[in-house]
């Protein structure tokens, strides 16, 4: 599945301006602790956080992550989405609470580790 | 005349729920009299209402008490926030009450907030729960104390929670704080060193007491400075002019 049907999929909003949306996602992650997202979260995988500090997009862009969604109804900060467009991030936000992204996303066929 | 103070700029009040009662504004100012802590910072949970009772208490000590307040912001990172006069410190206040959680305190399960004199005496409970995030991300938290005429150091940033660090991954760019703690779990020599994304931050460790035990035996920062007032802190943190910090 690319980052482009997880988006229609889910009905996510794309907060960010985009970047590669026809790439594979190999897996997905879900975490609030960044410390633990640049250790565990691998490249080509989707993230999950309820975080909208501007640090989730240097972790996704260290991490080469395939996608970002700020879950739960939580507003990314503009200087988050300022820097996603930068980074040519794909950051995303959805009403829908982390637990039923991650249900979803698995539903979807998109595995963990 | 620069000497060496004794400083421990993190230290609870009964006021925090997590606190011992024992941990009266007058209790706190008698035992660092004797055991020679030149410097306290009270700093309780999202609220500073025993700060000025614990400049009362002090009044004819040796102690000097600074403002303080350790802020957890919406990412739940614990932020330390130092103020020189009341009167910024109110206002700080202030503003942190505007920011704080809307929920109540739950005394049973967190423990009660009391408010209390330098006599040790009940003023009031605080009602609102303090063992909660505000809304105010890192970067504003930082900016607005600092706008404010704060000094802000993040909080044990060793640790596995509630440290920005754990919470942020690193240092947000833009919003650096003046210093980061460590909590008693490492050495202050060893911090850069085994911490290195704190860069070149100035690195301060305190007690983070809860209980008189703690404050005695927990860790304080020494400084070599002018007098025991924060824009002395505030330039040995960065070595100016012969100032500097040792643990």
């Amino acid at each position: 599945m690319t980052v482009r049907e997880m988006i229609e999929e889910l009905g996510l909003t794309m907060v960010s301006k985009g970047g590669a949306l026809d790439e594979p996602l190999v897996g997905g992650y879900v975490s609030d602790l960044l410390s633990h997202v640049m250790g565990q979260a691998k490249a080509g995988e989707v993230w999950v956080t309820m975080q909208g500090h501007q640090n989730i997009v240097a972790v996704a862009s260290l991490v080469g992550l395939g996608a970002v969604i700020v879950a739960g109804g939580i507003e990314p900060e503009a200087q988050t989405i300022a820097k996603a467009n930068e980074q040519e991030v794909i950051l995303c936000k959805t009403e829908l609470s982390t637990y039923e992204v991650a249900g979803r996303l698995y539903r979807l066929g998109i595995p963990g580790k | 005349m620069k000497r060496w103070f004794r400083a421990d700029l993190h230290v609870h009040t009964l006021l925090s729920p997590c606190a011992a009662v024992e941990m009266t504004p007058r209790n706190i100012i008698r035992h660092a009299q004797s055991a020679g802590i030149d410097i306290v910072a009270i700093t309780d949970h999202n609220a500073g209402d025993n700060v000025a009772a614990a400049i009362r208490a002090a009044a004819g000590s040796t102690v000097v008490v600074l403002p303080g307040m350790e802020v957890q912001t919406r990412e739940e990172v614990h932020l330390l926030t130092l103020f020189d006069k009341m009167r910024d410190f109110i206002k700080w206040c202030d503003f942190i009450a505007l920011h704080r959680s809307p929920l109540q305190n739950d005394e049973k399960k967190f423990g009660a907030q009391f408010v209390v004199d330098e006599e040790d005496e009940l003023v009031r409970t605080e009602e609102a729960m303090l063992l909660a995030s505000t809304d105010l991300g890192f970067d504003e938290a930082v900016e607005q104390a600092r706008a404010m005429g704060g000094l802000t150091i993040a909080a044990h940033v060793d640790r596995p929670a509630f440290s920005v660090l754990s919470q942020l991954g690193f240092i947000p760019a833009g919003a650096s704080p003046d210093a980061v703690e460590v909590s008693r779990n490492m050495q202050w020599a060893e911090a850069q060193k085994r911490l290195p994304v704190i860069g070149a931050l100035p690195v301060v460790v305190s007690s983070d007491a809860h209980t008189i035990d703690d404050f005695l035996a927990g860790p304080k920062t020494m400084f070599l400075m002018e007098s025991p007032t924060l824009s002395e802190i505030r330039q040995a943190l960065v070595g100016k002019e012969g100032r500097r910090i040792h643990r």
